[in-house]
């Protein structure tokens, strides 16, 4: 088994509800809250417990709650969409019309998903030409998607560029083997030609099953036309209802439209409302029955692919990774075809254009406030609101202590011995500007089958402020700070019960006994995942005064002084000190 | 130097870089730091791979910089930094490699990216290919291989082979990324670490 660094992990309060209010609005609750915390110890095993507890650095702090908020609890909001590829900003307008994928050149190899590179198949012309821009007379083309990583390239698939640039556009109008494919928009395009030359009606019988495979974008706007166009009709044949120019995604005729289908419902319960209603109508309404109308027909007959599974070895086959990832880019109407099974072997493959990234707010679920907001220009790092827990509450870090001719040398596998006492040092450091009163509190054993006894030695301590190191400096001659750091129990070389380790500037750090379970499971039954590792649950308190937040000064004007408050924030946290090793193992 | 001036494993430059005396830098005239980087045992540095050297009409004109650091950079034992080479109108030239402040890179890592921000964290035996592009407060997880022309953006978790974005670096994570702890702990008379 592998030893564990140590680690701390806390634990959000959105996982019990009442203490997610603000303390203010629920005073009543609150106490009957704490008197429940009182009985409950936290259990960081428990399944529910994966969902709440963070690192510190993957927590929030909202200051007018003044609690802790989680990556689980947060509301994001979206600033700014952009190509993680070619870092452009994308407009959520063409979000909504283009898809959540790059509409440039960037795309990621179908086979590996390494970045695909624009390059070019001619050898450049001139040689004598070393400038150092590349952009003002570049090679030409023909142009090929190349994978640095994988060595694929668009060949592979039969496709040549003839631009540099656009490759996505470019890639919507090839098919792999390089023949050309209408668009959903050329498609649009034509039919509308063919409406105002000659009536739909008159001309879509005619040429039934015209490009017979259809991607899926193409047919759902077909079947979108085709519905909104049937909807309108039944309306103008019922006068009464005037829906005509709701259209389809109104939810009152989608209503509508179910209920014509229900006419024909199998369900014997659903017969009795939906006949009166849907009778009189009956014939009016009618499905899709060609490619323009959108109806796709099934493609049972797989001979085809049959036989090129036996003229193909296995490197011609797609692995269940790259037909996902085919999959997911469907949307993009970049694959053809573009049902589902397609996607079998490599030389159906096409280029996966980049999924979008985003930058995004976050607000507090709670009073709605924004408590993390990033500045909206993709290259910029800055954040215009960035409320982290760790400003706000102290760190700890854990590590063995060690006090040279006491301390036995530490295993060399890196493992706890069960039964034998060890002692860790927790150091917690203040990040606030005032001095914070700590209180811990654990369970005497852990929590699950292997109960480890735990003891912290000096449970309650205070942490100096978090100053500017230079009146530290100025300060450090004073007496008060001198007894203070001799208050540790590091200068005897031997912890205490009751008294810290240690002292810094805004840092303290505190001893904790643990006597390691034994691990002995019997008949041969298996260790569950990590059921070895020491963890101690701990409840932490802070208190501290602060200024107090801005409605309260301006209650008290005149006064002069500056009005403090008492600030307190307790949580739990989970405190991972180590993997216990076996008896067996330590000889 | 004088040669009875007592040997420390690391040699002082007035700017604050640490450079340890078993480095290997070659081509220092144009390699630049920006100062108070940490370059430990056994790194490579090839400043001689510079777009000069390959050329042929080269006018030998000081602005040749091969790999230019910023401050705070720390270079792990057995690392290499390579700027990256390409064909470029049938000539294979090399390309500087520029690297912001605060930028770590981990052991036995051979880093040939065009750009690297500030704020990198790259873990251990990590491969950056050629050309690659890292932008600020990323960190790239051991073993990852970036493949060349690669992109990361900001505030990217990166791992595997090839490497994709596995995660996103939280608001809470950026001031980990500074290095001005870790370079006190390094140098020829060190204070030992706060007990
Ligand atoms: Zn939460
Ligand atoms: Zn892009
Ligand atoms: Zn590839
Ligand atoms: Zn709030």
């Amino acid at each position: 088994m592998a030893p564990l660094s140590p680690y701390t992990y806390i634990q959000c309060p959105c996982s019990d509800a009442p203490s997610q209010a603000r303390p203010s609005e629920t005073p009543t609750r609150d106490i009957a809250a704490d008197q429940d915390d009182d009985d409950r110890t936290f259990d960081p095993r428990a399944p529910r417990s994966n969902y709440s507890l963070y690192p510190l650095e993957y927590l929030l702090y909202c200051e007018d709650c003044h609690q802790i908020r989680c990556p689980r609890c947060v509301a994001e909001e979206i600033v700014t969409y952009y190509c993680p590829s070619c870092l452009f900003e994308v407009p959520s307008s063409n979000l909504k019309s283009e898809g959540n994928r790059c509409t440039r050149s960037c795309f990621q190899c179908p086979v590996c998903i390494g970045p695909l590179q624009v390059t070019s198949l001619e050898t450049p012309p001139d040689p004598n030409l070393l400038a150092a821009d590349n952009t003002s007379s570049g090679p030409s083309g023909p142009y090929i998607l190349a994978c640095a990583y994988c060595h694929w390239s668009s060949i592979e698939i039969g496709i040549k560029f003839d631009k540099p640039n656009g490759i996505y556009s470019q890639l919507q109008k090839l098919r792999n083997g390089g023949q050309t494919r209408l668009t959903a928009k050329e498609r649009k395009d034509r039919r509308k030609e063919a409406m105002s030359t000659g009536s739909f009606a008159s001309t879509h019988p005619s040429n039934p099953g015209s490009d017979d495979v259809l991607d899926v974008e193409s047919q759902f706007e077909n079947l979108r036309t085709f519905y909104s166009h049937q909807l309108s009709e039944s309306t103008s044949a019922a006068p009464g209802l005037s829906m005509s120019d709701l259209g389809i995604s109104s939810p009152s005729s989608l209503a509508r439209l179910m209920n014509y289908y229900n006419v024909g419902s199998l369900d014997p319960s659903k017969k009795g409302l939906g006949n009166s209603r849907g009778r009189a109508r009956l014939g009016t309404f009618r499905e899709a029955l060609d490619t323009e109308e959108g109806l796709q027909l099934a493609q049972l007959d797989e001979s085809a692919s049959i036989s090129a599974f036996k003229a193909s070895t296995l490197s011609d086959l797609t692995t269940t990774s790259q037909r996902l990832s085919q999959a997911e880019s469907h949307l993009s109407n970049l694959v053809s075809p573009a049902l589902h099974g397609s996607s079998r072997l490599t030389s159906t493959l096409r280029p996966i254009p980049v999924l979008l990234r985003t930058k995004r707010s976050k607000r507090c679920p709670v009073c709605r406030h924004i408590i993390s907001k990033p500045e909206p220009k993709v290259a910029s790092t800055r954040f215009r609101i960035r409320l982290v827990a760790g400003s706000y509450i102290p760190a700890v870090s854990i590590r063995p202590l060690r006090v040279p001719g006491v301390t036995p040398p530490p295993p060399p596998d890196g493992l706890l011995r069960p039964l034998v006492p060890a002692q860790y040092l927790l150091t917690f450091t203040n990040p606030l500007f005032e001095p914070v009163k700590v209180t811990l509190a654990t369970p005497s054993t852990t929590p699950g089958r292997f109960a480890s006894k735990v003891t912290v030695l000096c449970p309650q301590f205070e942490i100096d402020a978090n100053t500017d190191v230079w009146d530290e400096a100025l300060k450090s001659g004073s007496s008060e700070t001198s007894r203070r750091r001799d208050e540790g129990s590091k200068a005897g070389g031997v912890a205490e019960v009751g008294k810290i380790w240690e002292r810094g500037r805004n840092w303290v750090s505190i001893v904790v006994e643990v006597v390691p379970a034994l691990i002995k499971t019997e008949g041969g039954e298996e260790l569950k995942e990590d059921e070895d590792v020491l963890e101690i649950p701990m409840f932490i308190r802070i208190e501290w005064e602060a200024d107090a937040t801005g409605a309260e000064v301006g209650a008290a004007p005149g006064t002069g002084k500056e009005v403090r408050e008492k600030r307190e924030l307790a949580y739990w946290s989970a405190l991972g000190i180590g993997r216990i090793g076996s008896l067996g193992q330590l000889g | 130097m004088s040669r009875r001036a007592p040997k420390g494993e690391y040699i002082e430059t007035d700017t604050g870089n640490k450079v340890a005396r078993k480095a290997i830098l070659v081509g220092t005239q144009n390699i630049t730091l920006g100062g108070k980087t940490v370059i430990q045992p056994e790194v490579m540095i090839r400043g001689d791979l510079s777009r000069s050297s390959a050329s042929s009409g080269g006018s030998g004109s000081g602005n040749n910089t091969a790999i230019s650091i910023g401050r705070y950079c720390f270079f792990s034992r057995g690392c290499c930094l390579r700027p990256p080479g390409r064909f470029y109108k049938g000539h294979f030239t090399h390309l500087p490699l520029r690297m912001g402040d605060h930028v770590f890179v981990g052991q036995n890592s051979v880093v040939q990216a065009a750009t690297i921000g500030s704020h990198v964290h790259i873990g251990e035996g990590v491969v950056i290919g050629e050309m690659a592009t890292i932008k600020d407060y990323t960190r790239i997880l051991d073993g990852t291989v970036v493949p060349p022309y690669m992109t990361i953006p900001s505030f990217s978790i990166v791992a595997g082979r090839p490497a994709r974005v596995i995660g996103e670096v939280p608001e809470g994570g950026h001031e980990a990324f500074e290095l001005r702890e870790l370079y006190k702990t390094v140098g020829n008379n060190v204070q030992p670490a706060p007990a």
